[in-house]
């Protein structure tokens, strides 16, 4: 039985049940019709179920299988987002869905977990510690992402792209590129903000860029060209602005202060915010939350899920939540810092990522930290393509916990 | 750089993302939860909006003209809307299941916490069904609504306008945020340009509701409610009676007949035909007849009255006597040889015959051409567009109702302009002189200029409202509108106002209306046009004290003295018999012939 123990991961289990049941109380409430439960519970219950069931599956699958199999999960993934694009549902502008017997299925969630896989298994399949200094791996690495992002965009779902790029970074650092390179990939996002939000911005992140990348004492013409890139990056950002049609101008604008948008992109940030910041420090409780009662939030049991339980169970049940993340995440992380499998441990990096990248965006949104981006919060937002593939991620984490004395 | 210290990083970025979401949740839900917790209970209060009947429409002799009707309008609330119904309500009611989806899409924010008015004018028995079917059909109700009903004797469109759903176009551009999505604004005629007052002002009742959306009691007892004020009622100087009449005499004929009192600009009727059935507008407006309204080659729609661009033909020639005398080309007693014919330039400009040498008087009693092709090479342009203008001429004249146009008035400018500076020659104001070239005149102008003429150069607005009644304080209003005194000396008027009386009475065009009864003053006009001449006749009468001033206008009618001319008398004569005498019989067959 200790051994059993010694093997199974079963805080992580724990953790994961238990925010997938606080997202079937929060779909309840959100989706309550006042009679009786929604058709989105008991989907979304009958698939917590079956994930189950699927986690401790993989729990147990030989470690080089996954492995093996990743490029075939991936070569699949693509071709369904090649499929979706012809034979997709169009829903509000975007075809990212297969009507499947009544059922969603939305490739792009399960893209996410094999391009991680596939990005793991290129990145591990020597003994080559510095496998992404050869720039030719370097960009097969990056050509690995690349394929579904631009897939993804063409459906377009920009929100879901997005997540793609947020796990390079992490992934190329634990896969052992230097700092230095990891910072000349960020500088431009960087820098492309911070000239947006205005000059004096522009020109102290520059000199910070700048005078960060020479205290690495690398070759000073790299240095040189990557600060002239940014330089670049950062013009060719407000000449862009200017160029853009007063709306695209209008809901950018929206995201920095949404009282600009009342009616149109600023509304459901002010009203999540309404929703959240009246929840106080108790909440209203259960099914008492007025804002998520009268369906004042649209997607509020997908996206926007977020607001009931800052509503009705308040900072208290929002804490909470948030540690609950912050333990898995931890736990991912140190499982890829225990797995001797550098297969495992990356794809724990890459999915660590990704359950950050989500909360993040998905929570910050809700109280107005970050743009509207349409990404579930992962676990509790209703969607069962979106579930699975979390509940797989964990149990690849699970498999790497059980398996992390073995090398292979 | 070790594993270890690579998980200590990224440990740390994780909680630094934790810390900081936390710390914007302390700062919503703890430091500001008053502030958000009194949005939220905004939110817990459903606003119903109480639409205000229209104002009514009065006639002349305080008979409604516009009414009222109460009708049922069905509408969704789109946020209770149960979204698997679209098929059951599109049936119902008769509406594309596409349709009904964008109208509902269309609905944004908080707005769709309010009931949205989908179809107006539905029938009672689907009224009924969806009173019993209340619970399958959530969030589908209706609401009394009045719309316009209007009198069977006239149809007076062109006068009345009609009010038509807010377009998305309005709604962004308006100032303010009165309006919203679904209600009716005045898009024509009198509808339009009273709007503000005849619309009225909405109210509104406050509910607070529990979580399920139920109504649990009004929000302070009421006391903040705000009570609908009706739209004010507005009178108007149109006669009922002699609007009829007019209708009747237009019927199936394409034109336009405009009268008033020259006194003051009050719009005594106003026909343009072929018009079209107002009760097409009031309810919802089927797409077939209204694209067969907008495609008719007779273009009902089209204000024959406001919007024409034709040129008067001889009915201008007042006009340029009244230009000669105030530039000093000629006085009332100086004479021009009219020899039957005018060259110039080449080119021989016609006339019905050899006159000799005639006064302004008498030139307008036989209509003689040449004398005012010669008095408008004269004149010049420049002062024939001075003078003219005085008149109203080349603007509009500011008749109270919408869709009015400027006509043309040929100017140094306008022919630099269009012929190009140099490449144009005095010939072309030979024809300006008797009404034809360039020249784009409005019934609405030319009634205008006839009554400034009949009083001795008090030019009056022509409108149609008297007063405006508050509904709910009974205050009346008065508009008022621009009257201008063209200081010209009164024997200027009189010789011309001689030579109206003397083409009714003397031997001029108009010979065959004249009558024992009342005195008219008039002058016909044939305008040139390809296919056939539009006939026109201004007048007014009585000739020693004018009541009553018209302009009336045939579509390729031929001369003036043959439709224009009588219709006018019989319209004239209508009013000052207190709408008593028929000047026609049953077979349209003129009356005057035989009374004179």
């Amino acid at each position: 039985m200790t051994d059993f123990f010694k093997r199974f991961d079963i805080v992580l289990l724990l953790i994961s049940i238990s925010i997938v049941t606080v997202g079937l109380v929060a779909i309840y409430s959100a989706t309550y019709t006042g009679e009786s439960a929604s058709t989105y519970f008991s989907r979304q219950f009958l698939f917590a179920g079956i994930s189950v069931v699927v986690l401790i599956i993989v729990t147990y699958l030989p470690p080089k299988t996954l492995a093996k199999f990743s490029y075939y999960f991936y070569g699949l993934s693509l071709l369904l987002l090649i499929l979706v694009l012809f034979f997709g549902k169009k829903i509000s502008g975007q075809k990212s869905w297969f009507s499947v017997g009544g059922f969603g299925i939305q490739p792009s969630e399960f893209a996410k977990l094999t391009t991680i896989m596939a990005l793991a298994s290129f990145l591990s399949n020597d003994e080559n510690e510095n496998k992404l200094s050869n720039l030719k791996n370097f960009i097969i690495a990056i050509a690995i992402i690349a394929m579904p992002v631009i897939l993804i965009m063409r459906q377009p779902d920009m929100g879901t792209a997005l997540v793609f790029l947020s796990f390079i970074i992490p992934v190329f650092f634990w896969a052992g590129l230097s700092p230095y390179w990891i910072i000349a990939i960020i500088s431009p996002v960087i820098i492309a903000l911070a000239a947006f939000f205005g000059d004096i911005y522009f020109y102290i992140a520059i000199a910070l860029l700048g005078l960060g990348l020479v205290l690495f004492k690398q070759r000073y013409i790299v240095t040189a060209v990557i600060v002239l890139i940014n330089i670049g990056v950062g013009f060719g950002t407000e000449y862009a602005y200017e160029k853009l049609a007063p709306y695209q101008q209008k809901r950018i604008m929206a995201v920095f202060d949404p009282t600009t948008d009342p009616l149109g992109s600023g509304y459901n940030v002010i009203q999540s915010k309404v929703a959240i910041g009246s929840g106080g420090f108790f909440g209203k409780g259960f099914l008492q939350g007025t804002q998520t009662q009268l369906k004042f939030i649209p997607e509020q049991w997908t996206d926007f899920i977020f607001c009931m339980i800052g509503e009705e169970f308040g900072f208290l049940g929002a804490f909470i939540i948030i540690l609950l993340y912050c333990i898995l995440i931890f736990k991912l992380i140190n499982n890829a810092y225990l797995c001797k499998n550098r297969f495992l441990g990356i794809c724990c990096i890459g999915f660590a990522s990704i359950f950050l990248f989500h909360l993040f965006i998905n929570i910050g949104m809700t109280i107005g930290l970050m743009p509207v981006i349409g990404i579930p919060l992962p676990l509790v937002s209703y969607g069962i393509s979106s579930l699975l593939s979390f509940m797989i991620m964990i149990g690849i984490a699970m498999n790497a916990y059980r398996n992390r004395n073995i090398y292979i | 750089m070790g594993l270890l210290t690579r998980k200590l990083i990224l440990f740390g970025i994780c909680l630094a993302i934790a810390v900081v979401l936390v710390i914007r949740l302390i700062q919503l839900q703890l430091l500001n939860q008053e502030e958000y917790g009194r949005e939220s209970q905004k939110n817990a209060v459903k606003t119903i909006t109480i639409t205000p009947a229209r104002g009514l429409m009065f006639g002349r002799n305080n008979q409604i003209v516009v009414d009222n009707r109460p009708t049922y309008t069905v509408t969704i609330t789109p946020n209770e809307f149960d979204t698997t119904k679209f098929a059951e309500v599109s049936l119902l009611l008769g509406i594309p299941e596409d349709k009904l989806k964008e109208e509902l899409r269309k609905v944004k924010g908080t707005n769709r916490f309010n009931p949205q008015r989908i179809k107006r004018d539905v029938d009672f028995k689907t009224i009924a069904y969806i009173a019993e079917n209340e619970k399958l059909l959530h969030g589908v109700d209706y609401q009394v609504e009045s719309l316009r009903l209007y009198s069977d004797k006239f149809r007076a469109s062109h006068i009345f306008g009609y009010v038509k759903e807010i377009s998305e176009k309005q709604l962004a551009n308006q100032i303010g945020d009165y309006y919203k999505q679904g209600d009716l604004i005045g898009v024509k005629g009198l509808e339009k340009t009273y709007e503000d007052y005849l619309r009225g002002e909405k109210g509104y009742e406050f509910v607070n509701v529990d979580v399920k959306g139920r109504e649990i009691g009004s929000v302070n007892d009421g006391r903040d409610d705000i009570l609908p004020v009706n739209g004010s009622d507005i009178y108007l100087s149109m006669d009922e009676q002699l609007q009829e009449y007019t209708e009747m005499l237009m019927k199936n004929k394409r034109g336009a007949v405009i009268a008033m009192d020259p006194r003051n600009g009050e719009i005594l009727c106003m026909v343009s035909n072929p018009d079209f059935d107002l009760n097409i507008f009031s309810g919802p407006t089927d797409p077939k007849i209204l694209s067969a309204l907008m495609t008719d080659k007779d273009k009902p729609m089209f204000n024959r009255v406001t919007m024409t661009n034709y040129p008067p033909g001889s009915t201008w020639k007042m006009m340029m006597g009244l230009a000669g005398l105030a530039s000093g080309d000629i006085t009332t007693t100086s004479t021009i040889s009219c020899p039957g014919a005018f060259v110039y330039g080449g080119r021989t400009f016609g006339d019905h015959g050899a006159y000799g040498s005639i006064n302004i008087t008498r030139a307008l009693e036989v209509s003689a051409n040449t004398f005012f092709y010669k008095l408008a090479l004269q004149l010049g342009l420049d002062n024939y567009h001075k003078y003219s203008a005085m008149f109203g001429f080349g603007k509009k004249t500011g008749i109270d109702i919408s869709d009015e146009l400027p006509g043309r008035l040929p100017s140094v400018e306008y022919y630099n302009k269009v012929y190009g500076v140099g490449k144009w020659t005095q010939g072309f104001i030979v024809s300006l002189g008797i009404g034809q070239g360039e020249l784009g005149v409005t019934p609405v102008q030319m009634v205008a200029y006839t009554s400034a003429i009949a009083m001795d150069g008090l030019y009056t607005t022509p409108h149609f409202v008297r007063k405006i009644v508050n509904s709910n304080t009974k205050e009346e209003i008065y508009p008022t509108f621009k009257t201008t005194k063209i200081d010209f000396p009164q024997k200027w008027f009189d010789a011309i106002k001689k030579g109206m009386f003397l083409v009714v009475n003397g031997n001029g065009t108009a010979k065959g209306i004249k009558n024992s009864m009342y005195t008219l003053a008039g002058k016909t006009g044939t305008a040139q046009t390809q296919g056939n001449n539009h006939s026109w006749f201004v007048g007014y009468a009585p000739y020693e004290d004018p009541k009553i001033a018209i302009c009336v206008l045939g579509e390729n009618a031929g001369w003036g003295a043959q439709f224009a001319a009588p219709l006018a008398a019989a319209v004239m004569v209508r009013y000052l018999s207190g709408n008593t005498i028929d000047s026609f019989d049953e077979e349209g067959v003129k009356i005057f012939q035989t009374v004179d």
